[in-house]
This record gives C-alpha cells, sequence and structure tokens, in this order.
C-alpha cells in the first residue's frame, strides 16, 4: 500500500509526464488565506498591414525623357523577423502594368524597395511574389515608430512615352502583402 | 500550568495510569490547550476561491481591438466584522508581471476584478499589489446556496499590445491569492 507521500510522488510524475496538465485551472482550498489559478492563452496569427499608399499622377509628361514617380508606403509584418512578400498586379490585359485611353496602352514599370526615401529598387512582374523583405514598422499604420517603411516606384520609358499616342491615361496597380 | 490546569483529565489519563514523566505531560497539556482558541479564529477569518476555470482566447481576428474574457467564479470571505477581503494577481511574467510569454516573446495583458458576477469589466489590478475592501457575496465557501458565483476576473489583451506583439502562440498563469481583511 502507497503511503501519501509516494502518491504524491507517483502523481508529481504524472504531472511531468503530460505536458498540459500544469495548464489547468486550479482551485484555492478553505483556509485564512486562499489561492487559485488560471492559465491563460492566446495565438497571434501573422499578419501585415499596407497603408500611406496615395494616388501617382504624372500630369503630362515630357515623351523625350523617362518619367518616374515614388512614394513611400507603410508596410507593417508582425513575423518574428518582421518579413513580408508583395505582389503586384496591373489593371491591363491579364493584368500587365499598362495604363489606357480607353483604346490605346502605355506600358509602365513597377520597382519595391524595403525601405522608405528610395528611387528605384527591385523591379517586380506582375502576379509574381517579392519576398524575403523585412519590415522596420512596429505599428500597423506606421502611426509610431518610422512613418514609412518601403517605397513604390512606378516608371515609363521615353521609348514608351513616344510610342503611345497623345492621350490622358489611367489604370490601377494593385498590391497585395503576405507575411513571410 | 495552563496546560495541566485547563486539561486535568488529560493530564490525569495519561500521567496517572500510563506514568508518563511530569515534564511531559505539562508539555502535551499545554498544546492541547492552545488549539482550541487556534481553531476558534481560523473559524472567524476564512476565505476561499474556487470554479475558476483556463482563459483561452483562442487566435486573434482583429488585433486592432482590445480581446476580453471574463469569467464569474466563487469567491467566499468570512472576516469579522465586514467580511470583507482582498485579493492580489500575480502574472507569470518577470517580476510577476501581466505577461504571456512565447519563447522570449511577451505579450501584455491588463487584469481586471468584481465582486459581482458576470461582469465585463471592473477594477484594474496592478501585479502583486492587493486590491483591498472587497465584499463577500457568497454564503458559503463552494457557492451551493445562494448564487453559484460571485465575482469576476476580466483579463484584456489591449490592441496596442497585440499589434505590437511578434505572432506566435502565448501562454501564461495568472494566480490569484484571497485574504480575509
Amino acid at each position: 500500500m502507497l503511503g501519501i507521500s509516494k502518491w504524491s510522488a507517483l502523481l508529481a510524475c504524472c504531472a511531468l509526464a503530460v505536458p498540459n496538465a500544469a495548464m489547468a485551472a486550479t482551485q484555492g482550498t478553505l483556509g485564512s488565506t486562499s489561492t487559485g489559478s488560471v492559465s491563460i492563452s492566446a495565438t497571434v496569427p501573422g499578419r501585415v498591414q499596407i497603408s500611406g499608399l496615395t494616388d501617382i499622377a504624372f500630369g503630362t509628361v515630357d515623351p523625350t525623357s523617362a518619367a518616374s514617380q515614388a512614394e513611400n508606403v507603410c508596410v507593417w509584418s508582425n513575423t518574428s523577423g518582421r518579413g513580408y512578400q508583395v505582389t503586384a498586379t496591373g489593371s491591363g490585359a491579364s493584368n500587365a502594368f499598362t495604363l489606357t485611353d480607353g483604346t490605346n496602352t502605355l506600358p509602365y514599370s513597377v520597382e519595391w524597395a524595403g525601405s522608405s526615401g528610395q528611387s528605384s529598387g527591385t523591379a517586380l512582374s506582375t502576379g509574381t511574389a517579392l519576398g524575403s523583405l523585412s519590415s522596420t514598422a512596429i505599428n500597423p499604420t506606421c502611426s509610431a515608430g518610422p512613418a514609412a517603411s518601403a517605397s513604390l516606384v512606378v516608371k515609363m520609358t521615353a521609348a514608351s512615352l513616344q510610342a503611345a499616342v497623345a492621350s490622358s491615361y489611367t489604370g490601377t496597380l494593385t498590391l497585395v502583402v503576405a507575411p513571410q | 500550568m495552563i496546560g495541566a490546569v485547563a486539561h486535568p483529565t488529560f493530564a490525569y489519563r495519561h500521567g496517572g495510569r500510563i506514568g508518563l514523566p511530569r515534564q511531559l505531560i505539562l508539555a502535551v497539556g499545554a498544546i492541547c490547550a492552545v488549539q482550541p482558541s487556534a481553531a476558534f479564529a481560523a473559524s472567524n477569518n476564512e476565505v476561499r476561491i474556487s470554479g475558476l476555470s483556463d482563459l483561452a482566447f483562442g487566435s486573434i481576428t482583429n488585433l486592432n481591438a482590445d480581446n476580453v474574457l471574463s469569467e464569474s467564479l466563487c469567491l467566499y470571505a468570512k472576516a469579522k466584522p465586514t467580511d470583507l477581503y482582498r485579493i492580489t494577481a500575480t502574472g507569470s511574467g518577470a517580476g510577476g508581471s501581466f505577461s504571456l510569454n512565447s519563447g522570449s516573446a511577451t505579450l501584455a495583458y491588463d487584469v481586471q476584478w468584481s465582486a459581482s458576477p458576470n461582469q465585463a469589466s471592473g477594477i484594474q489590478l496592478a501585479a502583486n499589489q492587493p486590491l483591498t475592501a472587497q465584499p463577500n457575496g457568497a454564503s458559503d465557501s463552494g457557492c451551493t446556496s445562494g448564487s453559484p458565483t460571485t465575482a469576476s476576473l476580466i483579463v484584456i489583451l489591449r490592441s496596442s499590445a497585440l499589434a505590437a506583439a511578434t505572432s506566435g502562440t502565448y501562454s501564461g498563469t495568472l494566480t490569484l491569492l484571497v485574504a480575509p481583511e
């Protein structure tokens, strides 16, 4: 027959063998003081957010030279390395990076830099993710810490501008970021 | 001498018939004389916290909002003359702080207490600092009669903490110590 101390040792061994046993709430006993405990758990899923985007208006461009516009954006990621990937798609045929006047098209290129204040970056292909990026943002909207964490650059070559019919062109560039 | 006077029968039975040395008789008698008064004091100041359940937030879907979990539990306090109690909460973070951990990453949380059941908010607790003068609401130590729960424990994951947290599964333990007042 096991004594109390042996039963206690046996129960302690069982508790060690079952990790979740330590996670259960404990109830207090009646006495001059009473102590209880609860286990608290939460899962924070991987999340990213892109913000700070503004429309890009080239205005009237001179076809004899290339045109470029860059803007700072905020990309936030909560993964352990603050990592993310970005995928861009245009509003042209098959998501091509082209603007249109309804009839004619004007191609453009897209570059991405993993830091703000850049006028050039890594060229993106429509629908293809650029990964292994790391954000410096500490807040989903960059309302604290750095005001921006990446650069979006849109370019049009002189050749494309010279090939385009004189008109007003518009289009939409969509950016999708994902945690990595 | 106190023991010998308070328990003459005890001293007589053990000392007279079994024949133990008189010094030992007095010592045993003294212990017997003290026990009733100690038991009397304990019965006047008793507390018990029970009905606690683990709090699992699961996967947080909205990191931009405060996430709140509360539970009702049984808090019994019998403390003359007013049946008040104090409660002290201690987390499993550094220095008893209210924080969960996922490896080396931490996630802070807030703790609130209400001396009423079914509450979604209460009085903010500071780690290791007692919240005093809380009224008893239980009629017995297990809340088997009257209301089955008498107090609320509220745990809050603030949006600011969630936004700052690295993704992962966090866990920790919150310990609640209750004492009569």
